[in-house]
């Protein structure tokens, strides 16, 4: 299905506005306003960092000029459904590394928990503030062909993506200026302030304003873009490992010209086992030796919480509806999709004699590594897989393969330009600490070859401006509407 | 907030890069209009820029013959040259692209501008005919970047960085240009002129965008000793080297712990009060330049000892 246009060709409501004007300009302006766009990404040096070829090279970023379009009152029940999965999967977190009632209860198989890479046994005991531990998460969510939402996955680590929401609509604005004005699209400005002040939430008790830091492993990572750009709009430290040190007084505290300075929260992009040598992996480089020791002692808030991606493997996926009844009492407000765990014999003899129409994903991977689409691999990568599988089972889950919506798409086509749709995903950004807080829209990224699901940056996908529509009465309504005007 | 002492070093360095590219910008232009202005009957010579930026050696690795063209594509567009404009605009960029935090967006769109002009007509730089309105546009755009700069940065320690490293490279480059090209004008007492002179001192006040100030400030028709004390005991003119070291005191006056730094200032500046300049002549005045350039690396040396090196010592 099509998120803009409906199956009889119409549009859909809340995008009318938006492709009556695609159509007004024709596809000739269109491009012009495209070629601005991408102007404009170059000269506010909007990039990305990959690595190839042995090199890092900071890349222009790609974008689509046509936004997706989705109602204000459809998103407010995902959002709903988004605040309500981080409550539940942060007090699940939080469960684990304390009390495991939830193992106790049989809701959640202890022999998971033993097997999962992501559960940090240094982390045992440990009661961050308000409870959370992810506070920062990237959801995935894509829409079937049923035009229900699903989560597609959780990313409680370090996920990215958001400086480009805020980016693209920057951009958006700019290509589009006519139809802010017309229409209330929801702005999504707002996301840096309200992780500020998460931020400062998680400072220690006792400390009036706080000195922020984001903690970037540095230039050559991938997302080194985005953590310059929320270190800019919070007026936070950029800092790397060895800019920081850990007294004897077990506190943070960073390299100025003028001597050590106190840090007080730290927003790290650095995963867990490259945090702290003293803790994690000895040969670390990019952490700083102590910082478990000063997080441990209440010295500095750390966002998010190392452990935290204990929730957001693969596996663990397949509870979470379990996890928001069990936690909250309350039926999940968005849909998980069906998985089969291979740990479980019957499980696994499914996923291996129906391989060919199901996606297979190793729990541990991000980036759209390691996914097998069943009928689209090849059979010795079929055979490859289910090797895998019987190698690692705790590793693997499989999904029905979903069909992804699409968006109209400028593309090049016919001698020039065309728009067409194209495959998309949404990762909205939520916030969790004292309250929740969920990005209006969040990041669609597109996949720009005809056919193609794979969205991801790192493999050749584009993204799109999300716009979330207020005040646009849906299609039976405007339809009654006229026809009592007709009558009249 | 204190900054971070490896941003300092990054904003330090940004700043030179781009004061280097500007200051070459405007040596190479002057060069190439000093030799339209010639007579065909004297001969005409391109090494004293490689001589300013003191990259005779890693040219003559690179090229056979010095001449015109290899001499500004080596200093324009030569990726292997690591003072070339285009080196140094990248190399500036990318400064600034890891210092975001602490600058202004609209400074960093104007490097990113910068770089994004060079990195696409650096080659018009070379050829005669578009070279002027290259340099003339690597100029302007600089001065870009120092508008946003000087209206939209708090002046903060960052901002104070970034002043520091453009007045040091400011100082150090005219200190440069005085040695080259004036080193070979000054005339030993009680021989006469060559009749060109005139041109060659217009030319290096020109190359430091110094004639029209020189003119305001002196009331003299240009002339060698009075060309040399206004580049260097000029309080007021921004490129000379006085004026520059009162803007590296400035600004060392709002960081941290800046007394050894200042002391390493104040030995420079006592040295330009001792100079008579009406006795030098051309060796005089390259002995001068050679204490002058080694002061001006000691406050640099300060600057790193002080606030990069060992800051949390203090």
């Amino acid at each position: 299905m099509d998120e803009l246009v409906g199956d009889d060709g119409a549009p859909r409501p809340a995008a009318a506005a938006l492709m009556s004007l695609i159509d007004a300009l024709g596809s000739e302006t269109l491009v012009d306003r495209q070629h601005v766009a991408e102007l404009d990404i170059l000269t506010m040096g909007i990039t990305f960092t990959v690595y190839s070829d042995g090199q890092n090279i900071d890349r222009t970023w790609p974008f689509d000029i046509i936004p997706r379009v989705i109602p204000g009152e459809e998103w407010d029940r995902i959002s709903a459904g988004l605040a309500q999965r981080l409550r539940a999967l942060n007090m699940f977190i939080d469960d684990l590394y304390n009390d495991q009632r939830v193992i106790a209860d049989g809701v959640f198989p202890a022999d998971l928990l033993k097997a999962s890479v992501n559960f940090r046994e240094q982390c045992r005991g440990v009661r961050p503030k308000f409870g959370v531990w992810a506070h920062i998460s990237g959801t995935d969510l894509v829409r079937d062909h049923d035009g229900v939402m699903y989560v597609l996955e959780d990313n409680l680590r370090v996920p990215s993506g958001v400086s480009y929401v805020l980016e693209n609509r920057a951009v958006t604005k700019r290509a589009f200026a006519e139809l802010f004005a017309r229409q209330q699209i929801r702005p999504v400005d707002g996301y840096t302030d309200e992780l500020k002040r998460l931020l400062i939430s998680l400072a220690p008790d006792g400390v009036v304003d706080p000195q922020l830091a984001v903690l970037t492993p540095g230039i050559f990572n991938s997302a080194y873009f985005e953590h310059s750009f929320l270190a800019q709009r919070m007026g936070a430290e950029l800092v790397e490992g060895a800019d920081l040190v850990v007294g004897d007084d077990d506190c943070v505290y960073m390299r100025t010209i003028a001597g050590l300075e106190r840090v007080h929260v730290i927003y790290r992009r650095i995963d867990d086992l490259f945090l702290d040598p003293e803790v994690f992996r000895a040969d670390s480089t990019l952490g700083v030796p102590g910082l478990m020791r000063a997080w441990k002692s209440g010295n500095v808030g750390l966002a998010n919480a190392p452990g935290a991606g204990v929730a957001d493997d693969k596996v663990v996926y397949a509870w979470v509806p379990d996890l928001i009844r069990y936690y909250l009492g309350e039926d999940p407000l968005i849909a998980s999709v069906p998985t089969y765990r291979a740990m479980y014999p019957d499980e696994r003899k499914f996923i291996i004699g129906n391989i060919g129409d199901r996606v297979v994903k190793p729990a541990n991977e991000s980036g759209g590594y390691g996914i097998v689409i069943g009928n689209r691999a090849t059979s010795a990568e079929l055979d490859a897989a289910v090797e895998a599988i019987e190698a690692d089972s705790r590793n693997w889950v499989a999904q029905p393969i979903l069909s992804l919506s699409t968006v109209p798409t400028l593309v090049p086509g016919g001698g020039g330009h065309v728009v067409e749709p194209r495959h998309v995903d949404l990762r909205p950004f939520v916030l969790t600490g004292l309250g929740s807080y969920v990005t209006p829209g969040g990041l669609t990224r597109v996949a720009l070859p005809k056919g193609s699901l794979v969205v991801n940056s790192s493999q050749g996908g584009g993204s799109k401006d999300t716009w979330v529509v207020d005040g646009v009465f849906s299609q039976s309504q405007s339809q009654s509407q006229s026809q009592r005007q007709g009558s009249a | 907030m204190g900054l971070l002492a490896r941003v300092a070093d990054r904003l330090y360095w940004a700043a030179r890069y781009v004061e280097r590219a500007e200051d070459t910008a405007r040596i190479i232009r002057e060069h190439t209009n000093m030799i339209i202005d010639l007579p065909t009957s004297v001969p005409v010579n391109w090494e004293p820029l490689l001589a300013i930026m003191g990259t005779r050696e890693a040219f003559d690795a690179r090229y056979e013959r010095a001449d015109e063209m290899s001499i500004v594509r080596f200093l324009v567009a030569d990726r292997e040259n690591h003072g070339s404009i285009l080196m140094c605009v990248e190399q500036a960029r990318e400064d600034f692209r890891t210092c975001r935090e602490v600058v202004p967006r609209e400074v960093w769109q104007a490097v990113n501008d910068l770089y994004l002009y060079v990195a696409s007509h650096h080659l018009d730089g070379v050829a005669r005919a578009s070279r002027s309105r290259f340099l003339e546009r690597v100029v302007g755009e600089s001065l870009r970047t120092a508008g946003f700069f000087g209206s939209t940065m708090s002046r903060d320690e960052a901002h104070e960085f970034i002043r520091l490293g453009r007045a040091l490279e400011r100082a150090d480059m005219t200190t440069r240009v005085i040695d080259v090209r004036a080193g070979s004008l000054m005339v030993p007492v009680g021989e006469e002129a060559d009749p060109h002179d005139d041109v060659q001192w217009m030319s290096v006040l020109r190359s430091l965008s110094a004639l029209q100030m020189y003119h305001r400030a002196t009331r003299r028709p240009v002339e060698g000793p009075a060309t040399l004390r206004f580049l260097l005991m000029d309080d007021a003119f921004p490129r000379a080297v006085s004026c520059c070291l009162t803007d590296v005191m400035e600004s060392l006056q709002r960081l941290p712990h800046p007394e050894v730094v200042l002391l390493a200032c104040q030995q420079t500046r006592r040295l330009l009060a001792a100079v008579g300049l009406e006795d030098l002549d051309g060796d005089g005045l390259h002995e001068l330049v050679d204490r002058l350039q080694v002061a001006i690396g000691s406050i640099h040396d300060q600057v790193m000892a002080t606030y990069v090196r060992t800051p949390a010592d203090h």
